[in-house]
């Protein structure tokens, strides 16, 4: 795994280095299509949590802890208890300026949100200047004008499909395009913004030149530069996320991108534009001030300075100690110290993503069915593919994103001839067409009148049967243009074939390799049942736009059923079966691995190429299958209590309901509430309510020779929930900031991303509706604790090994916990790879 | 006797409206303390006013226009009346109210303001129908004016939002406009016709039409009704307010965009009697209309936003709606209002869908120059169609002026829509796919333009004739241009390089500035916004 860094070499050094610093601090932001969770304080793992909530609020005034009312509101509930307050207490650094004792936290916990005390000194931007000369009110300042316009041009230029008439000069670099614009663009002086357009024709064609220019011309202090650069991409931060995203991408598969730091110029530039046509004292003095201010300001983030953040600080790990005591407490309770069915063939095995969602129907399905064995990996079975659909020349990267996928993947009509199959994929390219030539028929300037007459009437039942939910607002796009004979026999095409000059499926060499590596990262190496249920999952929303981050994260905001179905595909070939018993792995011949989806909206699940199984397991599918209705049920109850739905017979039918709602903002809660994550085998944990709330991965560090297994969930699994957990963390501590408001306001933006009303900046995050429910949040802002049952050694050995791990778990952006070898929490993990016995 | 006997049951009428009324002021109070229960209560008396609105319009197709006489002083009052048009525009915005109350449902739960909100949706709905259904223009007014308020209050709904206040201002400047027009208007009525009730003015503006005596009254009134319709429909320029309502939530914009705007074309074709006096009046309908939809249209193709380009969208059809109301085409205008209404409240309400029809626009063809003689076929095989249809309907239509306009521009779209068809590599299975569909819209055009016709015969004025020259001209204006955006259209997609399209670019895309400058000026002139600290923008 490699987090890409963006780097600059021209020019003058000092700035250089401010740039990319700037720019690195920029967490990129998924498109839609494909949204997956991202950790927002991504460029800031190398520094400690603590020093992270100072920086956000010195260079911008953004919080990152929840007010100081929750916490209090914790204490008086009873959640936190003294004892998390006295721990807590104790584990704060000796240079902070916590109070002396639990008296006084309590007391300043009560004393209520004290104004923090500002910095001595805070870098300002041109729009903090304006924005403070005009009392706040940005549009006065003409700065929220300014992101306004640049949010507008950034959409035209990145537009994916939402207009006509494109950007003309889009096929230019962002900073050469934007210049273009601005030639004949008169809108800014329309504003009032005189000069606009020649000032930006009198800057330097080279971004980073244009960006050393201004920062001259404005007089920033060098050390100040790089907090400047900062705060001012922050006034764009969603389209700065957005070109964080391209630059990875692009990166990921090696070819170098500047995107951002080109987006930085613009802004700067602009900024610069308001600078320019301020002449009048009030500014320059206030700037001025607002210079020799950044020329002090603190290198460090000398926490020490603000008591009161450290009392907020001391109250989130409070927090967090709170839930964890309960969570052990738990895991104290339920544990087996060994596995109680380890020689019982189980009935059948199912396993499952190790969102946290899985855990509620896991739980459901062991208890209907005891003998059934569960286990947790991540969704995406360990195959990073691109998944063609069919017509279609290239697919979406079904594997985390920190992956760059390995195999294609086409999809394709199960059981077609070669000449059927074609026949589908052009019938389907033909009427997509057809629907290209109607779809430019309703939005052209003058034919757009004359279907408003002609098929405006229609939308009076499509009105109806969508409001009652009998349709669906759109065609469901993974089948449109295909007819439903063939929809029900789609699937994924495992045999090697090249397709538009790529090699696409597997080889031999290439199944068994998958295989070996995939069963053993699952920890699934002896004891098959007759069946195996590899199982994805995704989720059932219509008219959301976030639906895909309610998808498999695993799968790169995908469903998992191509992953699962490849998997299952693979291990039962008979020729990978006999390669993998010579490389010790031994799969009994009666076991038959089934591709399966779990939908988490309805906690239905559907098993595919049901056909492809042997006669002999029709008995046990349908037993199974039996099994899975009744854990569904038990399931749904469970969801439908979590989202408010009064318990009693209509229960189950509202739960369904929400998945088929245009209306519905909360179609489900999606991963809200996680908090934990434990790599252990699956016997430590069963028969504990964990709430929804963990993420389970299945591991055996007996089995694990050289650790390397250990490692690997280190680096992904964790990585990535920790990522999903971040993403809920900033999105309920500050939804304005790090999340994207109100999805009632949504109006998505060249279909990227959305925006929060008629303008304005793009949004990243998550809507406050996935976060909470009207009264209170849904979702507890708690760092993510993560419990691993292995040795201390192999652990210390696999954090020293990778900075990125190491970076999260000693800047406690993660908490991390030893399980012992009788399966009770027994360490915690100190930073500086020291551990301290609990 | 019979028709005391039914303008008393006509009254029966007021409940549609009246139970929404009550709906609202339940919202909050011990009847409906929450948010759920005001909801409920709010749906069952939205599903009751279109259940009177369906009983109305069945009334008057069996017992034709039904009046009320006016309760009040002097003319001046209160009163009902139901015709087919009225009918028609009671069903429709009853029907979207009810939709747009049941997904409000859902939409906002948890949001701390829905009881509010849907008490001000309630109150908003009532107005619009009692604009709708109201006989009296004084009543008319009263409800114009109420609508506008409430309509405020929405837009207003989250208060603490920067560009809503903007937005909400400009559309308060522009609708206090349009109320000071109608009340001018509605003295100029009295003094004329000596009272508001509609009985009076229409036979009073009957029997002028039939002297050919139109006094200049009449004209200054007709020239107020149309401003006021062209400010309340958001034409261009004071079109600003329209495109950035989207601060509020979006069960407001459907309601907005299919319900409220088309309060501006119903005033025309409610008082089409008195404006179609006023031929001046008419030529202002045609060309601010012709204009706003082009204008529309264009800078909608630039949009990059799903709202915002709906918005666009409605400006357009808007004023295309107008330009028919302009040449006399008043049947086509209620089709159009009725039409777009239906098919713009299902646009804004799956909005959020747009991402779902993205993953399934993918290119099917890998690209290359589009076939040189694509327009010479379109045209052709838009003509064998046009030729068809034309057979089929016989002549009908040609004897209505205005329908060379329109019909033109019929003949434009199928072109465009045939040509979209041969892409890159021409193929059988899409062309005439395209050409099939070609036939499809022109029977399903106007087949649904003569039901309308027929159906609404004696409700509106008869047309003008194209007897004076600068009718003639506007006609011709009006298919050049639309011919020439249409034109401009296919040629856009090979001009990527010329500083010329760039240009021109910059300034579509900005919507030719007006708005920015009408932001300027309601920033210079109404300041301060409400109090936004910097804190509030970081928590």
């Amino acid at each position: 795994m490699s987090e890409t860094q963006i780097e600059l070499a021209r020019g003058n050094a000092h700035v250089d280095a401010a740039i990319a610093g700037a720019c690195n601090r920029i967490a990129p932001l998924w498109p839609l299509k494909h949204f997956v969770a991202v950790n927002p304080f991504l460029g800031f793992t190398n520094q400690t949590f603590h020093a992270t909530c100072a920086t956000f609020h010195r260079v911008a005034r953004i919080e990152m802890l929840m007010d100081r009312a929750f916490f209090r509101q914790a204490v008086a509930s009873g959640d936190i208890v003294d004892e998390d307050l006295a721990s807590a207490l104790a584990a704060a650094p000796p240079q902070w300026r916590a109070p002396g004792s639990v008296a006084e936290l309590r007391a300043a916990l009560e004393r209520g949100s004290a104004k923090r005390v500002k910095h001595p000194a805070v870098v300002a931007t041109v729009s903090e200047v304006l924005d403070s000369l005009a009392g706040g009110d940005r549009n006065a300042s003409r700065t929220a004008f300014m992101t306004d316009e640049i949010s507008k041009w950034c959409a035209a230029y990145f537009d994916e499909g939402q207009s006509a008439w494109r950007l003309p000069a889009r096929d230019m670099k962002p900073y050469a395009a934007w210049r273009d614009a601005m030639r004949y663009d008169l809108n800014p002086e329309m504003m009032g913004i005189a000069g606009f357009r020649s000032l930006v024709a009198g800057l330097p064609d080279d971004p980073v030149a244009a960006i050393e220019e201004v920062v001259r011309r404005e007089g920033v202090p060098e050390r100040a530069v790089e907090d400047y650069l900062h705060q001012a991409l922050l006034d764009v931060g969603g389209w700065a996320a957005y070109a964080r995203y391209l630059v990875w991408n692009n990166e990921l598969f090696g070819r170098p991108d500047d995107t951002l730091v080109e987006l930085l110029a613009i802004r700067v530039v602009w900024g610069f534009a308001l600078f320019a046509q301020r002449r009048d004292e009030a500014f320059a003095a206030a700037w001025r001030r607002a210079m020799d201010d950044a020329a002090l300001s603190p290198l460090d983030e000398r926490l020490g300075d603000d008591p009161e953040l450290c009392v907020d600080l001391i109250a989130q790990e409070a927090y967090e100690r709170a839930y964890r005591r309960r969570l052990f407490a738990a895991l104290r309770g339920g544990v087996a110290s060994t596995d109680p069915r380890a020689n019982v063939r189980p009935r059948f095995q199912a396993a499952f993503c190790i969102d946290v969602r899985s855990e509620v129907y896991r739980r459901a399905l062991e208890s209907v069915c005891d003998d059934v064995a569960t286990t947790g990996f991540a969704g995406f079975f360990g195959y990073p593919i691109e998944y063609v659909p069919i017509g279609n020349v290239t697919g979406g990267a079904q594997c985390p994103v920190l992956l760059t996928p390995a195999f294609v993947v086409c999809e394709t009509v199960g059981g077609a001839t070669d000449d059927e199959d074609a026949n589908i994929l052009g019938l389907r390219r033909l009427r997509r067409r057809v629907a290209k030539a109607w779809k430019s028929f309703k939005t052209s300037a003058v034919s757009s009148f004359i279907y408003v007459e002609t098929a405006g009437l229609l939308f009076a039942s499509k009105i109806v049967s969508d409001s009652l939910a009998l349709t669906r607002t759109v065609n469901d796009p993974n089948t449109d243009g295909l007819d439903a004979a063939a929809i029900g026999r789609l699937g994924p095409r495992i045999e090697p074939r090249i397709v538009g000059g790529r090699q696409t499926g597997f080889d031999g060499e290439q199944s068994v390799r998958m295989a070996e590596a995939v069963l053993r990262a699952m920890s699934m190496t002896t004891n098959f049942a007759r069946l195996v249920l590899l199982t994805g999952h995704g989720s059932t929303t219509v008219n959301n736009p976030h639906a895909s981050s309610l998808d498999c994260g695993a799968c790169g905001g995908h469903t998992g059923e191509a992953n699962a179905r490849v998997a299952a595909a693979i291990v039962n070939e008979p020729a990978v079966r006999d390669a993998l018993r010579a490389r010790g792995i031994d799969i009994p011949d009666d076991t038959w691995f089934l591709g399966c989806l779990h939908d988490t909206t309805t906690d239905e699940i559907t098993i595919f190429d049901r056909d492809k199984a042997p006669a002999s397991h029709r008995g046990e599918i349908d037993e199974a299958i039996g099994f899975l209705s009744r854990a569904g049920a038990l399931a749904r109850r469970e969801r439908a209590r979590r989202l408010g739905i009064p318990a009693g017979a209509g229960a189950e039918r509202l739960v369904f309901e929400r998945s088929r709602d245009w209306a519905q903002v909360r179609p489900e809660w999606g991963l809200a509430g996680n908090a934990a994550f434990v790599a252990a085998p699956r016997y430590r944990t069963r028969g504990i309510d964990l709430e929804g709330r963990v993420f389970l991965h299945d591991y055996d560090w007996r089995a694990d020779e050289g650790f390397g297994v250990l490692e690997l969930i280190l680096t992904a699994p964790m990585v990535v929930a920790s990522w999903i957990n971040l993403q809920y963390y900033g999105s309920t501590v500050n939804n304005r900031a790090f999340g994207s408001g109100n999805k009632v306001l949504h109006n998505v933006t060249g279909t990227i991303g959305v925006l929060e009303g008629n303008a304005g900046d793009l949004k990243a995050g998550l809507p406050w509706q996935s976060v909470h429910d009207g009264t209170r949040f849904v979702h507890d802002p708690v760092r993510l604790s993560v419990v691993v049952e292995a040795p201390l050694d192999a652990l210390t050995d696999a954090i020293a090994k990778h900075e990125s791990v190491r970076n999260l778990v000693d800047n406690r952006w993660i908490h991390l916990f030893a399980m012992d070898g009788e399966g009770s929490v027994s360490h915690r993990y100190r930073g500086d790879l020291q551990w301290e016995k609990i | 006797m019979k028709t005391t006997m039914v303008a008393s049951s006509l009254w029966l009428a007021a409940i549609g409206p009246a139970v929404i009324v009550a709906a609202a002021l339940a919202a909050g109070t011990t009847i409906a303390p929450s948010a759920a229960r005001s909801n409920r209560i709010a749906l069952r008396a939205a599903f009751c006013a279109l259940g009177v609105a369906v009983a109305s319009a069945v009334a008057v197709g069996i017992l034709g226009t039904l009046a009320t006489p006016t309760l009040g002083v002097d003319g001046i009052g209160f009163g009902l009346y139901l015709d087919r048009l009225s009918a028609t525009m009671f069903c429709l915005v009853s029907f979207i109210g009810l939709i747009v109350v049941a997904y409000s449902r859902n939409y906002l739960e948890g949001d701390p303001g829905q009881v509010r909100f849907t008490r001000l949706l309630c109150l908003t709905l009532a107005a619009v129908l009692l604009v709708i259904v109201s006989g009296n223009a004084f009543q008319f007014v009263l409800a114009w004016i109420a609508t506008s308020m409430g309509l405020h209050k929405l837009l207003l709904f989250y208060p603490d939002r920067p560009a809503a206040a903007i937005a909400a201002r400009k559309k308060f400047i522009a609708s206090r406009l349009g109320d000071a027009c109608l009340v001018v208007a509605l003295v100029l009525l009295h003094r004329t016709f000596g009272s508001l009730d509609y009985g009076a003015l229409f036979s009073g503006s009957a029997s002028m039409r039939a002297s050919g005596d139109v006094p200049l009254a009449i004209h200054a009134v007709a020239i107020l009704l149309v401003i006021a319709a062209l400010l309340k429909s958001a034409q261009f320029p004071l079109h600003g307010w329209l495109i950035e309502v989207m601060e509020t939530p979006t069960p407001v914009s459907a309601l907005l965009h299919a319900g409220i705007i088309n309060a501006g074309g119903f005033l025309v074709l409610r008082f089409s009697n008195v404006i179609s006096l006023s031929v001046p009046s008419m030529e202002t309908l045609a060309i601010a209309g012709a204009i706003t939809a082009l204008f529309g249209s264009v800078v909608m193709l630039t949009q990059t936003s799903i709202k915002v380009t709906l918005a666009y969208s409605t400006v357009a059809q808007m004023g295309f709606m107008m330009l028919e109301c302009g040449l006399g085409a008043f049947p086509a205008a209620l089709l159009h209002i009725v039409a777009h209404s239906l098919y713009k409240a299902h646009a804004f309400l799956s909005s959020g869908s747009v991402i779902d029809i993205a993953r399934s626009s993918w290119t099917p063809s890998p690209g290359g120059k589009p076939h040189p003689a694509r327009h010479l076929f379109a045209i052709a095989g838009v003509l064998v169609v046009a030729l068809f249809v034309g057979r089929l309907f016989g002549a009908s239509l040609t004897q209505e002026p205005g329908v060379f306009a329109l019909g033109a521009v019929v003949l434009l779209s199928l072109i465009h829509l045939v040509s979209n068809g041969i892409d890159e590599r021409p193929n059988a299975f899409v062309v005439v796919r395209t050409l099939g569909l070609a036939c499809v819209v022109a029977v399903a055009y106007f087949s649904l333009q003569l039901l309308t016709a027929r159906l609404l015969a004696g409700s509106f004025p008869p047309p003008h004739e194209l007897d004076n020259p600068v009718n003639v001209a506007i006609v011709a204006a009006v298919v050049l241009s639309f011919a020439a955006v249409t034109f401009l259209q296919s040629l856009v997609p090979g001009r990527g390089g010329s500083p010329r399209w760039h240009a021109m670019y910059a300034h579509i895309s900005n919507g030719f500035y007006v708005n920015t400058l009408a932001n300027r000026f309601v920033l210079r002139y109404w300041s301060p916004a409400p109090a936004n600290p910097p804190e509030a923008t970081s928590r």
